[in-house]
C-alpha cells in the first residue's frame, strides 16, 4: 500500500487555481520532497493531505484512508507541522508536548523513544515558554509535538525556513533518523541542497507538478550540457552573457555563472564573444547539472512555452 | 472527558499567564461599578439661571431668592438684556433665562396680569423638562405664598402657572425605590453591561487569538472533537463571567448599599443562561473574523446596539414597535429587565418566567448557530 495516493488534486480559491491537477504517489517509508518557489501550491497541497481543506477536485488517500471521508481516523496517524510556528507561545516547552500527547490520547513516556534524539536537545529548557525559544529550538519542539503520537506519516511544510544553517543540517539528520523508524515523511523546502537529501523529489510551480524523480535521475535527465563561466568581474560577465546569443539562460551561482549553449554554438564561441566585450581570460568548464539548474531550466522552458 | 478537562486546564493556565487578562478580569467590574453607577444619571442637580430682573422690586428679589433657596438653582449671571441672556444660553453658561417684567410687583398687587418669561435650553429634552418642572413648582409655591399673604389671587386670574391653590393634595409614594435613587436603577443595568463585556468580548478575542497565531491549525489536525474544543473555549469565560458578576454585586453592596430583594439563586441562574447566549454569539462572530481587529469591530457594533436598545437608559416600552421587536432577539434586554425586577422588586420565578424562558430559547439558538458555523476545516 502506498502512503500517499493523489489523483488529479485540484484546489481553487475563487479565480486562483492554487493546485492544478496534481497526481503523485509516495511509498511507505519514503522521504518525499516538494520543491518550488513561493506560491507554487505546496502549502495548499499539504493542507489537503493534513485533512484541513477539502480539495475542489481529485482524490487523495493516505494509507488507503480518504482525506475527505475518513479524516477522523486519519487524524490519528498524521503528524503535521505548518510552515508557521503554531505551538502555544505562552505555554512552556514541556506543557506544549504534554498538551499534544494528551489530546492524542497518549503520554510523553509512551513514545519518548521516538522523540528522544530531538527532544533531548531542548529538554534543558523544558520550563521555558515556547515563545522564548530560538528558531532552531522552536523547530525541534514543533517536530517533537508532531511526533509524540507516533504518526505513520509526517507532513512538514517548509520546516527549515528561517532556521540557521547548523540547525537545518541537524534537522535533516533527524528526519533521516525518523525515516529509519519507518515513518513516511513528505516535506517541502525552498532550498535545493535539502531536496538532494530526499528519496524522491517533486518539482512544483504555479500549482502544477513539473516532474517527480530521484535527485540523481532528475539531474541526469536534464539532457543539456551546462558550463560554469567565471571571471573576476562577475557583474559585467553576467551582463555580457545575457546580451550574447550563443549562451542560453545565464544564472549566477556563487562565483560562477551557469549557462547552456544555443544549438550549434561552442564554448569557444562564447569565449570569443566575451573577449570582444572586453572580458579577457574568462574560464568556462563543463559541470554536472545540479537540481537548481534543472529546476531553473524547467521554469524557463515553461515560461517560453507560455509565450 | 479527560481530554476536555485537560483542554480546560490549558485554557485556565493561559489565562492565568496573561497579565492583561488577569487585570481585566479584576479591573473591569471594579471600574465599571465605581464609575458608571454614580456617573450615569439623568438627575438634574444644578441648573444655571440667567435672571433679567426688569422690575428690581422686593417681590422679584423674593422670587429669585426662593429659586436659589432650592438646591437646584444657581444664579449664574444677571444680564441687563434678553439678548445677553440668549448669548449665555448659546455658550452654555446658562441653562434657563428667567425674564421678570417691569410690572411684576404691580401685577402681584393686582394692578396688571403678572407674566414671567422663561427660556429653556432644551437640547437635552429630558433635563429641560425636569428643569422646567422644578422651576414651575417653585413659582407655584411663590404664588401660593402671595395668595396666603394677600388673601387674593394676583391679577384676578391664575396667571402664574396653573396652581391648585385650594385643591386636592397628592402625596405620592414611590415603590421599590422609595428615595428615587437613580443608582438603584442603574446598578442592575451596569451589572448586565459587565457580564456582556466579559462574555462577548473576552471570550471572542481569546478564540480569534488562536486563529491569528495559527495554533488552531495545529489543533485542527488532532482527533480532538469539535464539541470538546468549543466547550474548552466557552466554559472558562462562563465561570469568569459569573465570578465577575459576584464581584460586581459585592461592590454594589459595599459602595452603594444597593438593596437586593429577590433570590440570589434566581439572579445567578438567569445570568448563567444569559452568558450561554452571549458566549454563543461570541463564538459565532469569531467564526466570521480572522483577526482580533475584525472581531472587535463586529462585536463592538453589536454590543453597542444590544446595550442601547436594551432599556438601560430608556424604557423599551417607549421605543418604536420595530425596536421592541428587535429586542426579542436581544439577550441584553431580557437580563436588563430580569435583573431590575429581581434586585429591586424582589420578583420571583413566576414573575420572570416568560423572560427567562425566552432567554433560554435565545441561548440555545445562538449556541446552535455558532456550533453549526464553527468548522475544524475549510
Amino acid at each position: 500500500m502506498n502512503a500517499v495516493d493523489a489523483t488529479s488534486i485540484t484546489q481553487r480559491f475563487g479565480k486562483i487555481t492554487a493546485v492544478d491537477d496534481v497526481s503523485f504517489t509516495v511509498r511507505e517509508g519514503e522521504l518525499f520532497g516538494f520543491i518550488g518557489p513561493d506560491g507554487a501550491g505546496k502549502t495548499t497541497l499539504f493542507r489537503i493531505a493534513a485533512t484541513l481543506i477539502i480539495p475542489t477536485g481529485g482524490r487523495m488517500n493516505l494509507f488507503g484512508l480518504n482525506v475527505v471521508s475518513d479524516f477522523r481516523e486519519l487524524r490519528n496517524h498524521i503528524g503535521y507541522m505548518p510552515g508557521r510556528f503554531s505551538l502555544y507561545t505562552d505555554l512552556t516547552v514541556e506543557e506544549n508536548l504534554q498538551f499534544y500527547a494528551t489530546i492524542f490520547g497518549t503520554t510523553i513516556h509512551e513514545n519518548y523513544y521516538l522523540i528522544e534524539p530531538i527532544y533531548k536537545q531542548i529538554e534543558p529548557f523544558r520550563k521555558r515558554l515556547a515563545g522564548r525559544l530560538s528558531g532552531g529550538m522552536k523547530q525541534k519542539l514543533a517536530l517533537s509535538c508532531a511526533l509524540i503520537h507516533k504518526p505513520r506519516i509526517l507532513i512538514l511544510d517548509e520546516p527549515t525556513t528561517g532556521v540557521d544553517a547548523v540547525s537545518r543540517t541537524e534537522f535533516w539528520e533527524m528526519l533521516e533518523g525518523l525515516k529509519r523508524e519507518g515513518i513516511t515523511i513528505i516535506v517541502s523546502t525552498p532550498y535545493m541542497d535539502e531536496a538532494l537529501r530526499c528519496d524522491r523529489i517533486a518539482l512544483m510551480q504555479q500549482g502544477k507538478l513539473m516532474g517527480i524523480d530521484t535527485p540523481a535521475a532528475i539531474r541526469s535527465s536534464y539532457g543539456k550540457r551546462i558550463y560554469a563561466v567565471s571571471h573576476r568581474d562577475r557583474y559585467r560577465l553576467l551582463l555580457a552573457l545575457r546580451a550574447m546569443t550563443e549562451a542560453v539562460g545565464p544564472e549566477p551561482f556563487g562565483e560562477a555563472v551557469h549557462i547552456t549553449l544555443r544549438e550549434g554554438a561552442s564554448v569557444e564561441d562564447v569565449k570569443k564573444s566575451l573577449e570582444r566585450a572586453g572580458l579577457e581570460g574568462a574560464e568556462a568548464t563543463e559541470i554536472t547539472p545540479g537540481i537548481e539548474d534543472v529546476f531553473l531550466g524547467l521554469m524557463n522552458r515553461s515560461e517560453s512555452l507560455k509565450v | 472527558m479527560k481530554k476536555l478537562i485537560f483542554l480546560l486546564s490549558k485554557e485556565f493556565r493561559q489565562i492565568r499567564r496573561n497579565p492583561f487578562m488577569i487585570r481585566a478580569i479584576i479591573a473591569v467590574p471594579v471600574l465599571q461599578m465605581l464609575i458608571l453607577v454614580p456617573a450615569v444619571t439623568f438627575e438634574v442637580k444644578r441648573i444655571d439661571l440667567a435672571v433679567i430682573d426688569n422690575d428690581r422690586s422686593q417681590a422679584s428679589r423674593e422670587l429669585v431668592a426662593k429659586l436659589t433657596g432650592s438646591s437646584f438653582f444657581v444664579v449664574a449671571a444677571t444680564p441687563a438684556t434678553v439678548t445677553e441672556a440668549e448669548s449665555m444660553l448659546f455658550s452654555g453658561d446658562a441653562d434657563i433665562a428667567l425674564v421678570i417684567p417691569p410690572d411684576f410687583s404691580e401685577g402681584l398687587a393686582g394692578v396688571t396680569r403678572p407674566r414671567l418669561q422663561v427660556l429653556v435650553d432644551a437640547v437635552n429634552a429630558t433635563s429641560a423638562q425636569l428643569s422646567w418642572s422644578y422651576l414651575t413648582s417653585v413659582v407655584r409655591d411663590f404664588n401660593r405664598d402671595v395668595i396666603v399673604s394677600t388673601g387674593m389671587m394676583p391679577g384676578n386670574t391664575t396667571a402664574l402657572s396653573g396652581g391648585s391653590v385650594p385643591g386636592i393634595s397628592v402625596s405620592p409614594r414611590y415603590w421599590y425605590n422609595p428615595t428615587l435613587n437613580y443608582k438603584y436603577y442603574m446598578l442592575p443595568g451596569v451589572l448586565v453591561i459587565l457580564i456582556t463585556a466579559i462574555g462577548l468580548m473576552m471570550s471572542g478575542l481569546n478564540l480569534v487569538r488562536e486563529k491569528e497565531s495559527g495554533t488552531i491549525e495545529q489543533i485542527n489536525v488532532t482527533p480532538v472533537m469539535k464539541w470538546q474544543l468549543i466547550a474548552s473555549k466557552i466554559i472558562p469565560f462562563f465561570i469568569i463571567g459569573l465570578l465577575d458578576l459576584a464581584l460586581g454585586l459585592s461592590i454594589g453592596w459595599l459602595a452603594f448599599n444597593i438593596p437586593f430583594e429577590g433570590s440570589l439563586l434566581l439572579f445567578f441562574a438567569c445570568a448563567a443562561i444569559f452568558l450561554v447566549a452571549v458566549l454563543g454569539l461570541a463564538l459565532f462572530f469569531s467564526t466570521m473574523a480572522s483577526t482580533q481587529q475584525q472581531f472587535l469591530f463586529v462585536a463592538f457594533f453589536f454590543v453597542m446596539i444590544f446595550i442601547l436598545m436594551s432599556g438601560i437608559f430608556t424604557p423599551t416600552e417607549s421605543m418604536p414597535l420595530w425596536a421592541q421587536q428587535f429586542n426579542w432577539v436581544n439577550p441584553v434586554a431580557y437580563l436588563m429587565r430580569i435583573n431590575r425586577m429581581v434586585m429591586l422588586k424582589g420578583s420571583g420565578f413566576s414573575d420572570i418566567m416568560r423572560d427567562m424562558g425566552m432567554l433560554t430559547v435565545l441561548a440555545f439558538s445562538y449556541l446552535t448557530l455558532a456550533i453549526r458555523a464553527y468548522r475544524k476545516r475549510a
